[in-house]
């Protein structure tokens, strides 16, 4: 896709749902994370280092929050379906996002202590006992095990890093990604600042330079590059199997067939619990799963028959239109 | 080929193939092979050269070395490199799937700290030296004319499996001794005794997907477990089964396991079995048959009511008769015991009232059923335990042995400061590392051979635990060695029975030929609808796998005495120390990955460097936050690292993850954190005299000095967004139960 293509068509691609979409795609890429399924082992990390050429950044930069984990396993230990958390009744309530208190209960505002606004919880500080009792589980110890959640690039239809960069080195593809442009970013980073997921990663360094000492960098992936120093990269939902095996699907003069391949993430899974394929694809493993769980696409907030089902996409009331549906967490309580 | 002087009983022998279950036939005919989702091709190595094509990559089968579990991988390899590791689905242990330490493989066939040369002490330092003189230095010490015979010579290595193991017993046979010393800190080792003691094997087969509640005491499955990629395969089909499977975990220390666990129990060190007691207790109070144990056993049982379980274990009454309900409610259930349980004094009497829950439950036959034996007993792998690191540091102390081979283990990282192990070694006048790496043992040897990585060298393996398929996987080169001074491990074994003069050996020009000549002298039952026997070869090696028959396999229940001993306090040291393992690190073998020192750790979340986890309550007691330092003391050693603070961790106890703390073994692992199993109390089981990894009393205190914990999370908790959301199991089971989606 061109420069000037981007140009002369912006408006038509950037076609948001509530214009009913854009509608034009060849393949529209998404995934499946199955919490029930998933237990935390980090694979899927490690494999998006091996395959996607990312770099080892070093504690220093580590504590800086330079990493480049492209696919990220948080962990969180409270669970506000099972526990609700309770707030203080004297905090000045408005809207938190997503957020539906129960019953006598005051939804969460990001400027009480602990919350987003105020910086890092910090346990064992002051008032920690306190503040566990408003966000971990409400006994003395943890009752069930951590909440895991692998997040990697949603590759949002109606994605926020896309319109606010300068040089459209990101953009919507016919695929249904996110694309980033290596050669094109300046790196003015306002598309990491507008990711409400912070699934961007900044190239600080050259990282290079060091992560690769001989013979290490024989293990390089030739099939992509090796960032340099100011430019803006994340997950590709490994952009090059696809490439791949479109090239082969086009040489053997047929459609791209579901589980033909995979995504390192999903290939490597342990349990399974991650499923890639084409949600264009009425037949797809992801299409069947989104229908089954009645989550669609291109709205801020679904409108299940039965409320029951699993199927959400996170903060998907921002608008954002991800590709990725996320299936809940299971509990025996 | 073979010596004149052998016959085919021995010949088979010396191929591996020795045992009684040669002539058994019926095995699983090999499928012709599969081209893998979105792979290039999977080829046999045997493939001309003139088949890789610029710019296309290809696949070969081979097997993942990074811990005993024997994973069946792919390795993509372009332009003579290899550059991505995926599992092969033909592996009947992993199915297509690999863990981040298999990922990570490629970074220690690559890694910028390999040796490169053989070294030789010379005057106090390690020396380069020629292959000519180091092996002249190996036969002038080894060989024939050195009259080294018998016991005083001794192999020390991790866990071994296939032709490697056949050939190292070959050699040890050929020195004239027994000595062969294998070491595991990640082990089951007390799991395996009782098991054989009250089910009749050691490693029975875990039926996961047919439980409806696992109760496990410390058993760490999916994570630092005998086959985490195997497990986490079964855990999947638990979790989706009709009704959803329970999983409860008890421990002291959340692990990988427990943190996927339904209800998540904290207990008291060391009464694991305490509260097993307590839960049949309550089965037999509530009508569950017990009239199958003996006398003594149910009176023991009726000794354990809810008070006294609840006191000394500190799990609420309430809670134990919970857990109890669910176990009787949901059958079959399946109760598991690991390392936490096994790691006392009296680890085995704890892992036996544990065991004794299968027995009462009527689990044993449903979802714990016969695993048997492979039909080539010389191949299967020979698991790792701590005993034998307690042997070998009594044998060095007594100055029993001459010279020790090292080969996969690292016992001078891994034995506890107590033991002594560094000085006592001195005594073992030469000491000859097979390795890699530069680590802590190697550079502590007398003569260092470097051996090629897992991904350039031949080999054959049997994962430690197989319960379903028994196979044999095969290991091939995915690429030429990197370093061409560095040799192959089943060559260096060859030459050196051949400088024995073991008859039967010299026929084989290297080891690639004598694996070639075992796999042709196969039964036709294993080699299935090959034509020939480079056929088969051909096929193997495409395949990666050669499934081969099970013999034997059956369990049968034997309810032993149990005698748990009284529970004692120790006011001087109010705190124990669980010295933890982690998917990732393991025992500390993978400290040199650093794709795996940048993976966060999957409970804490922190990378780089050791920690320390506590209890909110003992945090407040110690007057530490997060980050601060603290000084964990045993009468033994002492460790400082900052501290992690959460509620997944008893108030009684410290944990201290192992894997950190090498003060050798290169760039990424040296100098970094601290290594835990440094202050553990020389404890051992009384029964099996394992190493009692969790019996070790210490004291905390603030070391007076903090720095920001390098972590992933910036936040521990959702703030009420609806990031991992939360359903109930009953409402799983109404909308998903029995349906297969997709």
């Amino acid at each position: 896709m061109s420069l000037n293509n981007i140009l002369t068509n912006w408006s038509r691609y950037r076609k948001g749902a509530e214009e009913g979409g854009f509608h034009e795609y060849e393949h529209q890429w998404g995934m499946v994370v199955d919490l029930n399924k998933c237990i935390g082992c980090n694979a899927c990390s490690v494999a998006c280092y091996a395959e996607n050429n990312l770099p080892v950044v070093g504690e220093a930069r580590y504590a800086k929050s330079q990493f480049m984990s492209w696919m990220r396993i948080e962990r969180y230990w409270d669970e506000p379906d099972l526990e609700p958390y309770q707030a203080s009744p004297t905090a000045n309530v408005d809207v938190w996002i997503e957020t539906n208190p129960p019953a006598g209960k005051t939804a969460l505002k990001p400027s009480m202590p602990g919350s987003y606004a105020e910086g890092l919880l910090e346990p064992g500080g002051q008032g920690f006992e306190e503040r566990v009792g408003v966000f971990g589980t409400k006994g003395e110890m943890q009752d069930f095990g951590a909440s895991f959640l692998p997040m990697m690039c949603q590759q949002c239809h109606a994605a926020t890093c896309e319109p606010v960069c300068p040089v459209a080195a990101t953009y919507h593809t016919p695929d249904g990604l996110n694309a980033q442009v290596y050669n094109r970013c300046i790196g003015s980073r306002y598309c990491s600042n507008n990711c409400p997921y912070r699934l961007r990663y900044f190239n600080f360094w050259s990282y290079y330079e060091d992560a690769w000492p001989e013979p290490l960098h024989m293990q390089l992936n030739p099939d992509l590059a090796v960032r340099d120093k100011g430019v803006m990269e994340k997950c590709t939902f490994c952009v090059q199997r696809i490439r791949v095996a479109k090239d082969e699907a086009k040489m053997e003069n047929r459609k791209v067939r579901d589980g033909e391949f995979a995504t390192a993430c999903v290939q490597t899974c342990p349990t399974g619990a991650l499923v890639f394929g084409d949600l264009q694809d009425p037949e797809s493993r992801v299409s069947k799963l989104w229908r089954f769980h009645q989550v669609e696409q291109g709205k801020t907030k679904q409108n299940k028959q039965n409320k029951e089902l699993r199927g959400y996409r996170i903060l998907e009331g921002l608008n954002t239109d991800p590709s990725v549906m996320y299936l809940e967490r299971v509990r025996e309580v | 080929m073979s010596g004149n002087n052998v016959n085919r009983r021995d010949f088979l022998k010396i191929l591996g193939w020795g045992g009684v279950g040669v002539a058994v036939a019926g095995c699983d005919r090999p499928t012709t092979v599969t081209l893998e989702e979105g792979k290039e091709e999977v080829v046999a190595y045997l493939q001309p050269e003139e088949y890789v094509i610029p710019g296309v990559g290809v696949w070969f089968a081979s097997t993942c070395q990074q811990c005993p579990a024997g994973c069946g991988v792919h390795g993509r390899v372009r332009e003579g490199r290899v550059l991505k590791m995926e599992g092969n689905p033909d592996s009947p242990i992993n199915y297509g799937k690999l863990c981040q330490m298999g990922q990570a493989g490629l970074q220690g066939h690559y890694n910028p700290d390999r040796l490169k040369k053989p070294l030789l002490r010379k005057g106090g330092a390690l020396t380069e030296v020629s292959w000519e003189e180091a092996m002249a230095q190996l036969d002038q010490k080894v060989g024939i004319a050195s009259g080294l015979n018998g016991e005083r010579f001794a192999w020390f290595t991790g866990t071994v499996s296939g032709h490697q193991s056949v050939l190292l017993s070959a050699h040890l046979a050929s020195m004239g001794s027994k000595n062969h010393f294998v070491h595991e800190v990640i082990n089951d080792a007390v799991v395996r005794a009782v098991n054989q003691d009250m089910l009749g094997e050691a490693a029975p087969r875990y039926l996961l997907d047919q439980a409806k509640v696992v109760l496990s005491f410390g058993a760490d499955f999916v994570g630092a477990g005998a086959s985490p990629v195997y497990f986490a395969n079964s855990y999947a089909k638990f979790r989706t089964a009709t009704p959803r499977g329970v999983l409860i975990q008890v421990e002291p220390k959340m692990t990988l396991t427990g943190g996927s666990a339904d209800l998540w129990v904290a207990i008291r060190p060391g009464t694991e079995g305490v509260l097993a007691l307590g839960i049949a207790n309550y089965l037999t109070t509530n009508g569950v048959d017990a009239s199958g144990l003996p006398e003594s056993l149910r009176a023991l049982i009726s000794g354990y009511g809810p008070d006294k379980v609840s006191k000394i274990t500190g799990v609420s009454a309430d809670r134990v008769a919970r857990i109890a309900a669910l176990l009787k409610d949901r059958s079959p259930s399946l109760v598991l015991a690991g390392a936490s349980a096994e790691g006392h004094a009296h680890g085995y009497q704890s892992v036996a009232a544990i065991t004794l829950l299968n027995i009462l439950l009527g689990n044993v036959g449903k979802t714990i059923v016969p695993s048997g034996a492979s039909q080539f007993p010389q191949m299967e792998a020979k698991p790792g335990n701590t005993r034998d690191l307690l042997a070998f540091a009594n044998a060095a102390e007594q100055k029993a042995l001459d010279v020790v081979f090292f080969h996969g283990a690292n016992p001078v990282y891994t034995a506890p400061a107590a033991l002594g192990l560094a000085e006592k070694i001195k005594n073992i006048p030469f000491k000859v590392a097979f390795s890699c790496f530069p680590d802590e043992t190697a550079m502590s040897a007398d003569l260092v051979l470097p051996i090629l990585s897992a991904h350039e060298d031949w080999g054959t393996h049997m994962g430690v635990y197989q319960p379903e398929q028994k196979s044999i996987s095969i290991q091939q080169p995915l690429m030429e060695p990197i370093y061409p001074d560095s040799k192959g491990f089943g060559d260096l074994l060859l030459v050196m029975l051949k400088a024995r003069k073991v008859t039967g050996f010299d026929g084989f020009e290297d080891y690639y030929a004598y694996l070639k000549s075992a796999f042709a002298a196969l039964p036709a039952s294993v080699k299935g609808d090959a034509v020939s026997d480079e056929d088969f070869w051909g096929k193997t090696l495409q395949k990666g796998i050669v499934k081969v028959a099970t013999v034997g396999g059956s369990l049968s229940t034997k309810a032993i005495e149990i005698n748990l001993p009284e529970f004692k306090e120790d006011s001087s040291r109010p705190y124990h120390l669980v010295p933890s393992a982690r998917l990732g690190m393991w025992d500390g073998r993978h400290a040199n990955l650093p794709w795996l020192q940048e993976a966060p750790d999957q409970i804490s979340k922190v990378v780089w460097t050791s920690w320390v986890e506590v209890h909110p309550q003992t945090a407040a007691k110690l007057g530490v936050k997060e980050g601060d330092f603290i000084k964990v003391a045993s009468e033994h050693g002492a460790v400082e690292a900052q501290v992690y603070i959460y509620k997944g961790v008893h108030p009684d106890v410290i944990a201290v993850p192992m894997g950190q703390g090498h003060e050798e073994y290169g760039r990424y692992a040296k100098g970094r954190g601290v290594n835990p199993l440094k202050v553990l109390a020389p404890a051992t089981d009384a029964k099996t005299g394992e190493l009692a990894l969790y019996a070790t009393r210490v004291t905390a205190t603030h070391a007076g000095r903090r720095e920001l914990l390098v972590k992933l999370m910036g936040n521990e908790t959702q703030l009420g967004r609806k990031m991992v959301a939360t359903v109930k199991a009953e409402v799983f089971n109404r909308t998903e139960g029995g349906k297969d989606v997709a």
